[in-house]
Order: structure tokens, then C-alpha cells, then sequence
């Protein structure tokens, strides 16, 4: 009989896998569906015992995790932020170079923008979490049969809810997932109700100081508009792509009312950005109506995209205060 | 053959007064297209007419409204300048190579300014100095880059051309190897790099352009100087040297302001390639050898080349911009064969 | 006048040429004869500053000018193809133009001379790469005389020659350095002609002069066989020696 046990566990969790969704429970628990409405992304789960082994939903399929992982490798700094902000901060053991939010994050020097298979199994990860695969991060762990679960830059706010769903999932805290979105959408819905926008009130959204902008097709394009704000970009994205290239002179014409800057770590400051050809006669340079964005907030869709919205809003309040 | 005619046809190269008019027509139309082109409609009378208007002295009526103004007078026109020089620039050191090296396949990135200034940006990316260093680091990996090949040259092989190129070749691969090396270790870089690397006029002012238009003049006067020495050098070495030439002397100058100039124009636009093969060698083939010719028609053609390359990279995909270097390839590459075609054709 | 004083030229570890001298008056003209490799065209690729040497090449009272004192007709000319061969022959002139200037009047008329001389007139306007052998060898002479310089130091200049052009062009020297007091020297091969026009003949080998003197004192059979190896014989008669091939029987 000890041969059999291991047997046994083999073939249920055979059963589970091949029939992906529905199991046949011998526990009480049952299946919970988790949708919205208008994602791309879904998350399904399926609990058995302590509610794993679960099957999740990421940008390439479903993906199975076996045990209630406790040592996760999270190589994408907005999953970092979900998970700890979820309480699931415990069970990760190491985090890429980026993830230097929240402080008690253990940052390490793997990356994410060429992930070395080595690398992360020195820390015996049963849960790896990536925001793009190069071309072997899955493949190359599922050799060594740990999941990877690829969650992609959000292309709206919805995504950003269904990620950390789906991350509430993977790791045990389904409820504190839900009730991270709740509080998140609540506190989304204080910071537009309290901050009133004047019709026509117009945005350039700088990305990188070669002028490409972020238009209201883009994640943090949809932010701006949440708060009735109009972005200059619109008009060149006809292809709905999100980060139009513009030109000096599409921006004197357009002349924005307001600058965000996204690129100071690349250099850009109202000061130099000022001295642009034909740019210091522009409406916003004058008035003084630029704001430089945090980067990793600005960069990320994860929990702190409240603090995003606030500080956008902020900086147009002050602006309105002063003009 | 009479003895006049033969007197007649002994006479030394020279442009000519329809070479001279045909090579500033195009300049003209260029210049005048370019200010017409860009993302914003402007009335054409218009553009020209405020450019003029802002000349001391004269007053003009142009019609345009403030915007417009300064589009054109702010954006429009330092670019069209600045493609100008550099086009310029990179035609006559171009001229200047080939002839130096007397091979008509030569560019103004041979002994390795292209690789060492491209590393010099690199560096300053990153390692996230501040962006008004890149210029600067780019123009003195550039100059440090021929130094080296210089110097690796003469510890080869003495004096002689082959060896020159040879070193600018180890030179241009070893840099290269370290700015891959940087750029592997460094990706979040990698996009910056790379569009700095295909060349750029986006965001140049007047500033830039009086930056670099010394470096122009004086590289174009040496050049022109050397006109009819570099048509010596094409005897070779030997020859010239028992005509009296100092050879290695020449070559020092001619390169030496050629590359100082390149490295200048590579630091504020970027590597853009192609123009300072194409333009010399087109010239070559439609007025001859002698570099009395192929160098000051380089200068204004170079010029028109690189304003009406510029003007499709930011109009045809506007507002975007196409990265200037893959214009000129896409211009340069095709007209090249044409051209070519035409030549070889009739023979 | 032309001398070469303790000159030795070295290429690498190998010891090319010399150390010799020579002496050439104004107005002679030396034959340098010898086999392959004896070292004639580096002797006078010296002398222009072509390749390294020790020692001195001496032009008379003043310092050497380079391309003004000595014009030097190469063995294997480099001759661009597009150029035209009055273009070319202008090269002639570079000496006398300075860093910066162009040509003058003169310097045309120069060239116009050099082409009547060597009956060039007609090719003026011709391409280098159309020309025959024998025309561009031409064209290399005019741009030698075009040069005015007094002294000339002609590697080969008949090689491509047939033999009635060979005479005429030779003639024409001849004529030239009477008339204008140059000092010649030419290495050539063929051993008769070179006796019939050089006032002296200087035979090297393996670097050094092993026989100075006039044609008949030079070109006789004993040196000929000792350096040259070959089946030789020297007739001589009214015009001077006459070097005749002569087949051994092979048994």
C-alpha cells in the first residue's frame, strides 16, 4: 500500500490536469468562476484540499499550479506590487532588479528583459511570474516542471484587475485579490469624482524624448481620459496604437495645455525640454504647466495606479489653482 | 589634330559654369522643398516669404499667423540648415577619402569614426549621463577612434594605405564588440542607442548649427585646397612622391579634416550612412575624375541630398519620423544602380 | 649633373643595393644596363626618394628638389584610365604649382610642347585606356619632359616600343639633352641600343657597378657571359658592339 499512495496521487492529479476545468471534488469546495466583461483575460479556478492544486489563465493559456507555491520568483515589478500588495509577499523569495516597490521586496539582480534559466533556479522558485518571455523562460522552465505565469502589459484597467485576480489565485489569496480590486476601483472612483476638469482641457504625454506620446489607446492614455482629459496624441494614432511618434511641430500647433513627462530618466526636465526648437513659446512651457511623473508608477499597472491617477490629478488641480 | 585644337583640349579640369548652375538649381529646389514639408500645412509663398522677413532689413509680407512663424523660422529651418551642412559634410570627406585612398568604394567611416563616436554615445547611454554630454563624448570617440588606427597603421605597416585600412577596420570592430558588450548589459538602452545610431535631425536648433558649421567650413576649404593634389595621388604613392608631392602629408591634412568634420556631424545628427559613398561616387561617374570637380560638387550635392532625404523622413510617415538612415539607404541604394545603369549602358 | 654617393639600399634584412657610387656629368648620359634584380630600377628609385637609402644623392651646387632636379619615367607606370593624355602629361607640372596654386600659361605650353615632341598631338584628347603600349609608354615621356627638370632617369622607356618608335623616341632624347644640357640616365635591356646612344654604360649586378666605361670597354663578351650567363656574343663594327643572341647546341 505505501506504492500505491503515490500512485493514487499521480493519477488524481492526472485527472485534474486532463480535464482542465471541472474536477471531480471529493472535498466540498466547488468550482468559482471570476470573470468581467470586457477583458482579454480571464481567470479561472478550480480548487481541490486547500484549494490547489489551481488552474489559471495567463497571456499564453492555462497554466496549472500544483501546490500553494511558497517560494515565487516574480520578474516583473508590477506583479511584485500585486502580490505583496495582496499579503502573498511572504511566499515570494526573490524579485527582479526593478522591483524596488515595496521596500521589503527581496531584489536581486535577475532581469527580466533577458531572464537567465540558471539564475532563477538558484532560489528553487515553484512559481515564476514575468511580464514578456524572451523565447525561453516558459519552455525552459517547464523542463524542470515549475509554472510561469506571463503577465503582459495591461492594455486597460480591466486587464490590470483580471492579472491580479489571476495572481490571487496562483498563490492562495483569492478573496484579498478581490478585495484589492474593490479598493482599488474605489479609489479610483474618489480621486475622478474630487478632481473636476474643465471641458478641453488638453494632455501631451511625453514617453522618450524622441516625442512619442501615449495616446488614449494606451493604459495610462485611459487614465488621463477617466479624469476628462482630452490628449493631444489622439489625432496621430489613427491605427489605435497607443504610442504615436509626434514631431516639434505637430506639438507647437497642437499646443497642449498640459506636459506630463515620462522620461526624466532619460534626461527630459521642463528646463531642457524648454530649450527644444520652437518649443519655449509653447502654452505649457510658459505657464509653467509641466509635471514630471514618477517612472515606476508611471510605468506600471499594478495597485499603485491610484497613486498615478492622484498625481496626474494633482498636478492639474494646482495648475487650475495658480492660473 | 590642328595645333589649336590639341591647345584647346589641354586645359585643367574644372566645373564649369553649367556645372556650377545646374548643382545650385538643385540646391535651390531642395532648400525650398524642405522648408514647404513637416506635419503642419504652411502656405509655401508664405514660409519663404517670413524667412526672408527675418533677414535685418528686409520687410515682407507673409501672412502667417504666430505658429506658423515659428515653425518655420524655429523647427523648419535650423533642420533644413543643419541637414544641409551635415550632407555637406559628409559628401566632401567622403570625396576626400576616396580620393586619399583612391578607391571610389570609400566612406567618411572608414578608419572607424562612425564606430568610436557610436561607442561614445553608447557610453554616455549607459551609463545615464546627462543627454548634452552625447555630443560631446560621441565627437572625441569618434576623433579618438582614426587616432588609434593612426597609430595601430603606422605600428603595421608604415605608411601605406593598406595598412590604414586595415587598422580602421580592427579599430571599427573592436569598438563595435565593446558597444555591443555595453548595450547587452545595458537593454533598457537599447532603443535610445539604436535611434541615435540611425541618425537623427529631430530636435536641432540654431544653436547646433552654428556648433557645427565651423567645423564644415573649414574641412570644405581644405578639401577644396587639396583638389588638384588628390588628383596627383592618383598616380599612386611612388609617382607622386617623385613629383615632389609629400604624400604621407597630404593624406594627413585630407584625412585629418575629413575626419574632424565627420566626427562633428556624426555627434550632433547621428550616423547617417550612405551619402558619403553615394554622393562623391555619383558625381564621379556623371563628371569624371578629377577631384578638382568631384569635391566641390560633393558639397552642394551632398547638401541638396541629405535636405530632400530628410524631408521624406518626416513627411512620409508624419507625424512620425523615419530614422533618417534608412532614407538615405532606401534613396541612395536604388538611384545608385540607376545611375550606375545609365553609365555602364551605352559602353 | 647626377651622383650617387655611397648610397645602399636595404629591403628588409636583404642588402638591395650598394654600397656604391656613381657619377653621371651634365649633359651625359649613362646606359645602366645589368640582369634582372641587379638592382637598376632601385638605384634609381633612390634617387627620386622613393624608397629608403642610405648615403647621398648629389645634384650639383644646391640641395635636391624633389620633381624639379630629377623627373623619373617609372618601369611600371600607374596610368588612370578615364584620364585624358594631356591630363596627364599636365601632371608633368606639379613641381613647378606649389601647394596651393593652379596651372599657368607656361605650364600649358609645356605640355603642348611635350606632345609635339613625342607626336602625341593628335592623342590629346584621348583616354589613357585606350591608348596602346607603345602610345602611353609616350605619354609617360611627355609627362617626364613636361616636368623640365635636368636631369632624367628613365626606367625602361622603350620597353613597349617597336623598334622604329624605339629609335625615333630615343633620337628625340638624344636630341633634347644636347640641345638643353640634360643629363640622362636610362636602364634598359637591350644592351645594342643602349651602346648606341648612352655616351657611358654602367653594367650592375648584385648591387654593385661592375663594369664603367664606355660601350666597347663594357659590352664585351667575358662580361656579358660572367653576368648575364648567356650565350653571347659581340660583334663589333662601324656603328660600335653589337650584342648578338647565339643558341648553344644542346647535346
Amino acid at each position: 500500500m505505501r506504492r500505491t499512495t503515490p500512485l493514487l496521487a499521480l493519477i488524481l492529479v492526472l485527472a485534474a490536469c486532463g480535464l482542465g476545468g471541472e474536477t471531480v471534488a471529493t472535498t466540498g469546495e466547488t468550482t468559482t468562476t471570476i470573470a468581467s466583461t470586457t477583458t482579454t483575460q480571464s481567470a479561472t479556478t478550480t480548487t481541490l484540499d486547500d484549494g490547489f492544486p489551481v488552474t489559471v489563465e495567463d497571456m499564453n493559456g492555462s497554466v496549472t499550479i500544483e501546490d500553494r507555491p511558497v517560494s515565487i520568483v516574480s520578474l516583473s515589478a508590477t506583479a511584485t506590487e500585486m502580490l505583496f500588495a495582496m499579503g502573498a509577499g511572504e511566499q515570494v523569495v526573490a524579485v527582479d532588479e526593478y522591483s524596488n516597490y515595496p521596500d521589503e521586496a527581496p531584489t536581486t539582480t535577475l532581469t527580466g528583459f533577458n531572464p537567465n534559466i540558471e539564475a532563477i533556479l538558484t532560489y528553487g522558485p515553484d512559481l515564476v511570474v514575468a511580464s514578456w518571455d524572451p523565447g525561453e523562460l516558459v519552455t525552459g522552465l517547464s523542463v524542470f516542471d515549475v509554472p510561469v505565469l506571463i503577465l503582459p502589459t495591461a492594455l486597460s484597467l480591466d486587464d490590470s484587475y483580471t492579472q491580479t485576480e489571476t495572481l490571487g489565485g496562483a498563490t492562495g489569496h483569492v478573496e484579498e485579490a478581490a478585495d484589492l480590486v474593490e479598493q482599488i476601483k474605489t479609489d479610483i472612483q474618489i480621486v475622478v469624482d474630487g478632481s473636476p476638469v474643465p471641458e478641453g482641457l488638453s494632455i501631451f504625454h511625453e514617453a522618450d524624448p524622441t516625442l512619442y506620446a501615449a495616446s488614449s489607446f494606451s493604459f495610462i492614455g485611459q487614465l488621463y481620459g477617466l479624469l476628462g482629459l482630452e490628449n493631444v496624441a489622439d489625432e496621430a494614432d489613427a491605427d489605435q496604437f497607443g504610442f504615436p511618434q509626434l514631431s516639434s511641430e505637430y506639438l507647437v500647433a497642437a499646443d497642449p495645455d498640459f506636459i506630463f513627462l515620462a522620461d526624466a530618466s532619460l534626461g527630459m526636465t521642463p528646463a531642457i525640454i524648454a530649450l527644444r526648437p520652437g518649443w519655449d513659446q509653447m502654452s505649457a512651457i510658459q505657464n509653467g504647466a509641466i509635471a514630471t511623473l514618477d517612472e515606476d508608477i508611471a510605468s506600471r499597472w499594478g495597485p499603485r495606479v491610484v497613486d498615478l491617477l492622484r498625481s496626474i490629478s494633482d498636478a492639474i488641480a494646482e495648475y487650475l489653482l495658480t492660473s | 589634330m590642328s595645333d589649336t585644337k590639341t591647345r584647346e583640349s589641354i586645359a585643367p579640369a574644372r566645373v564649369g559654369a553649367l556645372g556650377w548652375l545646374l548643382a545650385f538649381a538643385v540646391l535651390a529646389i531642395s532648400l525650398v522643398w524642405g522648408l514647404q514639408s513637416g506635419s503642419v500645412d504652411i502656405d509655401p509663398l508664405g514660409s519663404i516669404g517670413v524667412l526672408l522677413d527675418s533677414i535685418p532689413g528686409v520687410e515682407i509680407e507673409h501672412g502667417l499667423n504666430e505658429i506658423e512663424q515659428r515653425v518655420i523660422l524655429e523647427i523648419r529651418a535650423p533642420r533644413i540648415a543643419m541637414g544641409a551642412i551635415v550632407g555637406a559634410v559628409l559628401a566632401v570627406a567622403g570625396a576626400g577619402y576616396q580620393g586619399v585612398f583612391r578607391n571610389p568604394l570609400a566612406d567618411p567611416y572608414l578608419l572607424g569614426v562612425a564606430a568610436g563616436a557610436g561607442l561614445g554615445a553608447t557610453f554616455v547611454f549607459a551609463f545615464e549621463g546627462a543627454s548634452g554630454v552625447v555630443p560631446i563624448l560621441a565627437f572625441v570617440g569618434g576623433l579618438a577612434a582614426v587616432a588609434l588606427t593612426y597609430v595601430l597603421g603606422k605600428s603595421v605597416g608604415g605608411r601605406t594605405t593598406t595598412s590604414l585600412i586595415l587598422a580602421g577596420v580592427a579599430v571599427a570592430a573592436f569598438a563595435t564588440a565593446i558597444q555591443t558588450f555595453l548595450l547587452q548589459r545595458n537593454l533598457d538602452t537599447l532603443r535610445e542607442v539604436y535611434s541615435w545610431i540611425l541618425g537623427r535631425l529631430v530636435t536641432v536648433g540654431w544653436g547646433d548649427v552654428i556648433t557645427l558649421l565651423p567645423y564644415a567650413v573649414v574641412a570644405s576649404v581644405v578639401l577644396l585646397i587639396h583638389g588638384r593634389l588628390l588628383d596627383v595621388l592618383a598616380l599612386g604613392d611612388d609617382e607622386a612622391e617623385a613629383l615632389g608631392v609629400r604624400v604621407v602629408r597630404v593624406r594627413r591634412f585630407v584625412v585629418l579634416a575629413a575626419t574632424l568634420a565627420t566626427a562633428a556631424a556624426v555627434s550632433v545628427s547621428g550616423l547617417i550612412g550612405f551619402v558619403g559613398l553615394i554622393v562623391p561616387h555619383t558625381v564621379r561617374l556623371l563628371t569624371g575624375w578629377s577631384y578638382r570637380v568631384i569635391i566641390p560638387l560633393s558639397i552642394i550635392y551632398g547638401a541638396s541630398f541629405l535636405v530632400v532625404a530628410d524631408l521624406i523622413a518626416r513627411t512620409a510617415a508624419a507625424p512620425a519620423e523615419i530614422p533618417i538612415g534608412v532614407v538615405t539607404a532606401f534613396l541612395g541604394a536604388p538611384f545608385f544602380v540607376l545611375v550606375l545603369r545609365t553609365m555602364r549602358g551605352p559602353q | 649633373m647626377i651622383a650617387w654617393r655611397d648610397v645602399a639600399v636595404t629591403f628588409g634584412k636583404t642588402r638591395v643595393v650598394g654600397p656604391l657610387s656613381l657619377e653621371v656629368g651634365r649633359g651625359e648620359w649613362l646606359g645602366l644596363i645589368g640582369p634582372n634584380g641587379a638592382g637598376k630600377s632601385t638605384l634609381l628609385k633612390a634617387a627620386v626618394g622613393v624608397v629608403d637609402y642610405e648615403g647621398s644623392v648629389d645634384v650639383g651646387e644646391h640641395d635636391l628638389r624633389r620633381g624639379l632636379d630629377i623627373a623619373w619615367m617609372p618601369q611600371r607606370p600607374r596610368l588612370p584610365e578615364e584620364m585624358s593624355v594631356s591630363d596627364y602629361v599636365l601632371l608633368g607640372r606639379t613641381p613647378h604649382l606649389g601647394y596651393v596654386g593652379g596651372e599657368t600659361q607656361h605650364d600649358l605650353d609645356s605640355v603642348m610642347g611635350s606632345l609635339k615632341r613625342l607626336d602625341l598631338s593628335a592623342f590629346a584628347a584621348r583616354r589613357l585606356g585606350t591608348l596602346s603600349g607603345g602610345e602611353a609608354q609616350r605619354a609617360v615621356m611627355a609627362r617626364a619632359l613636361a616636368q623640365e627638370a635636368p636631369v632624367l632617369l628613365l626606367d625602361e622607356p622603350t620597353s613597349s616600343l617597336d623598334i622604329g618608335h624605339a629609335m625615333e623616341v630615343l633620337e628625340i632624347l638624344d636630341e633634347l639633352r644636347k640641345h638643353d644640357g640634360l643629363t640622362v640616365v636610362t636602364a634598359v635591356h637591350d644592351l645594342t641600343m643602349a651602346g648606341r646612344f648612352a655616351d657611358r654604360l654602367a653594367m650592375m649586378a648584385s648591387g654593385e657597378i661592375v663594369a664603367d666605361g664606355d660601350a666597347s670597354t663594357v659590352l664585351t663578351e667575358a662580361n656579358l657571359l660572367k653576368h648575364y650567363g648567356a650565350g653571347i656574343r659581340v660583334v663589333n663594327n662601324g656603328d660600335g658592339p653589337t650584342v648578338i643572341p647565339t643558341r648553344i647546341e644542346r647535346d
